[in-house]
């Protein structure tokens, strides 16, 4: 029997699944994406550099849009060689890791709910809500902050930023370990989510899954580690890797990196210089062109690597934007850990990859 | 009239509109369709239902602003559905859920007899049958409604409750040999010096199991669940055929929180209550009885808040390779420890 999941579907979000099924099991997979194309790489031709951050947050809006934001804002700031501030990198790793953690926690929320464990969904969603506050406090928008900026950041920290956010972030690593809890003293929960849909490192390294599930899959590779950008070369963290590969490591990886983001973040909040936060003085501006030539970033955001391909013909606008999305990159995995599997554990396996249909789609 | 005398009609009239039957069956599914939001959103650190109803933020009356809302709504019949089937299922589902009332014993009659709506010395069996039919209701549901999620829930549905009927059954075995009978209140009268639950702890537990897969409470929510299937077999009904379903559900609830107070925490019986026994003795075994059922349902409530979804194949494997020696296990004990038990209720 067919069984189109998706579009309109409890778990599927955006995406539709053609599913051959026999009773309750699943014998073949297909993805059907698509649903939520928009073009941003062709409306990002139109716009100039500065209108452009925007437009790419739309691609993770919802999730990591600091992430997102800072891949293209590097990738224009490398093709015109502009050097920004200390003080704008430090803001902008402290945003990032705060981004992270928020996008983190969505996702271990919605861990709980592929299995219809609802009180998981209600305690991290909680929980998000305090470091979205400080996303407000520091940008003034709740999921699309356009934070960073050509140049540096658009706001400075608020007074009374740093100790409240060391307050927040002491209260949400003592409920980590209820989280911590929840997943591996629930039996339940652990028949669900262990020896499900094991991804072997090397078949993740062959079907070039990127980011925590790359790294659940037991292969040690980040961005802000291999090749560092802003300043993540000035922080001592770890880089945590999972065993199996199966959905409890990828679910619990989300979890050790809200761990190590916090880590971070207090090493950023104490180191944090004062000086300006933007390149240029009042009144000068950033040049609104770029000079001819291309350029290419990655960042590491929640999902796992971003990669921006700028071209520029030297006009005000860009010639081409070549955006590569962590979503896309991982969604081969579906298909491949898809068949000959119980109904049952399809939403399983699709949450745990942490997928969005918005950036698989673009 | 049907050979009653006046007083009996009454008393007949009495306990088929108000208690056992249909006033308290649909209060209690108000309380705790009402009860069950709060609890939960307790929980999940929300607050739940909030405003509707007297109290300030307890939100009392939101289950039945929810029962109007479904009641006005269009009733919607998908195009290629079994018309006839797909109309009739609710119905019966509610139907034969309420039915199982009428045979449960709920307090000693004043009048000598028991507070029954219709007495049968085979009303344990009269409820298992009951019970065997649900399965046919939600394949037949679910087949009707022409929606490959609701076959896909029916076909689980119908696999879980066939396969959990079975422990079941094999439990009551142990407390048939107990109270030599099938005879609900006389299973009461048996615990009369010490309950079930003491002398049949691991049958407690299989029951208290397998009822919680026979009503679809999480973690045994499979055939409902939304992940996955949408909604199971009632993922197309609407309106006024889905308040059905769900009052079905909750009257299910009812009666096997009924049914486990009878069978294991020895139904009304408990030390008199000053003010009601004064009244009338009846009404201190009905407080009794609803105090029994009302821990039961919490602990059939709390699963929703404490558990993740199993698996179907994870379920049926449990079913069949755990409750069901376990339940053999209890009824061999039973019968090996007989000279032990048989003095405790008077044998």
């Amino acid at each position: 029997m067919k069984l189109s999941m998706g579009p309109q579907h409890p778990v599927t979000s955006h995406f539709r699944f053609i599913l051959d099924v026999d009773g309750d099991a699943v014998l073949n997979f297909e993805w059907d994406v698509g649903y939520t194309h928009r073009g941003i790489e062709k409306i990002a031709e139109n716009r100039i550099y500065v209108q452009n951050i925007p437009v790419v947050e739309r691609i993770n809006s919802y999730c990591d849009s600091i992430g997102t934001t800072l891949g293209y804002v590097e990738v224009v700031e490398e093709l015109m060689d502009i050097q920004i501030p200390d003080r704008a990198k430090y803001l902008r790793v402290i945003a990032a890791e705060l981004n992270r953690i928020a996008s983190h926690l969505y996702a271990v929320s919605l861990v709980g709910i592929s299995a219809g464990f609802e009180t998981m969904l209600m305690w991290t969603i909680n929980d998000r809500e305090l470091i979205l506050d400080l996303l407000v406090k520091l940008s003034g928008q709740r999921i699309t902050y356009t934070y960073p900026t050509i140049g540096g950041v658009r706001w400075d920290m608020p007074d009374g930023f740093k100790e409240e956010a060391l307050e927040r972030l002491g209260y949400l690593e003592k409920r980590l370990e209820d989280y911590y809890r929840m997943m591996a003293w629930n039996r339940t929960f652990q028949m669900r989510f262990k020896n499900v849909g094991i991804l072997k490192s090397s078949d993740a390294v062959g079907l070039g899954i990127v980011g925590p599930n790359l790294r659940a899959s037991g292969v040690k590779v980040d961005v802000r580690k291999d090749e560092p950008y802003e300043v993540y070369d000035r922080f001592d963290f770890e880089v945590p890797t999972g065993k199996n590969g199966d959905s409890f490591d990828r679910a619990s990886m989300r979890l050790k990196e809200i761990e190590q983001s916090i880590v971070i973040l207090r090493q950023a909040l104490k180191d944090i210089p004062n000086g300006p936060i933007k390149c240029s003085p009042k009144g000068s501006k950033v040049p609104p062109t770029a000079p001819r030539g291309e350029a290419y970033s990655r960042v590491e955001s929640a999902r796992g690597e971003f990669g921006y391909y700028l071209v520029s013909d030297g006009k005000s606008k860009p010639y081409r934007l070549k955006i590569s999305t962590p979503s896309f990159r991982n969604l081969p995995a579906l298909p491949f850990l898809c068949r000959n599997i119980p109904l049952g554990d399809i939403p399983v396996i699709f949450i745990t990859f942490d997928y969005i249909p918005l950036d698989v789609d673009r | 009239m049907l050979g009653l005398s006046f007083v009996e009609l009454i008393e007949l009239f009495i306990k088929v509109l108000i208690f056992p039957g249909t006033l308290f069956s649909l209060l209690f599914s108000i309380i705790v369709i009402w009860f069950e939001r709060k609890f939960l959103a307790r929980m999940h650190l929300r607050i739940g239902p909030l405003h509707v109803g007297p109290f300030n933020r307890l939100g009392l009356f939101q289950p039945i602003a929810d029962f109007l809302k479904l009641v006005q709504k269009e009733i919607i019949t998908p195009s290629k559905a079994n018309n006839f089937l797909y109309r009739l299922m609710p119905m019966l589902a509610a139907f034969l859920s309420a039915l199982s009332i009428a045979f449960i014993p709920y307090a000693l009659d004043p009048s000598g007899g028991y507070w029954v709506i219709f007495y049968t010395p085979l009303s344990l069996l009269v409820i298992l049958v009951i019970l065997t039919a649900k399965p046919f209701i939600m394949v037949g549901a679910g087949w009707a409604a022409n929606n490959k999620y609701c076959t896909i829930g029916a076909l689980r549905a119908a696999f879980q409750l066939l396969a959990y009927e079975i422990p079941i059954v094999l439990s009551l075995v142990g407390i048939v040999i107990v109270a030599r009978s099938f005879d609900l209140a006389k299973i009461v009268e048996a615990q009369s010096s010490v309950w079930l639950i003491i002398l049949q702890p691991i049958g407690f537990i299989v029951i208290l199991i397998g009822m919680m897969a026979e009503l679809l409470r999480r973690p045994f929510d499979i055939p409902l669940a939304e992940q996955e299937v949408v909604f199971g077999w009632p993922t197309e009904y609407t309106g006024v055929q889905f308040a059905l379903v769900m009052v079905s559900e909750y009257f299910d609830l009812c009666v096997t929180a009924s049914l486990i107070t009878i069978l294991f925490l020895g139904g009304w019986s408990g030390p008199a209550i000053p003010l009601l026994h004064d009244i009338s003795p009846m009404l201190s075994g009905i407080f009794w009885f609803l105090l029994k059922m009302a821990v039961i349902t919490v602990i059939i409530i709390m699963g929703r808040g404490v558990f993740p979804r199993l698996r179907i194949d994870q379920l049926l494997e449990s079913g069949w390779t755990i409750l069901i020696p376990f339940a053999i296990i209890q009824i061999l004990i039973t019968l090996a420890t007989a000279q032990w038990w048989l003095p405790l209720i008077g044998g």
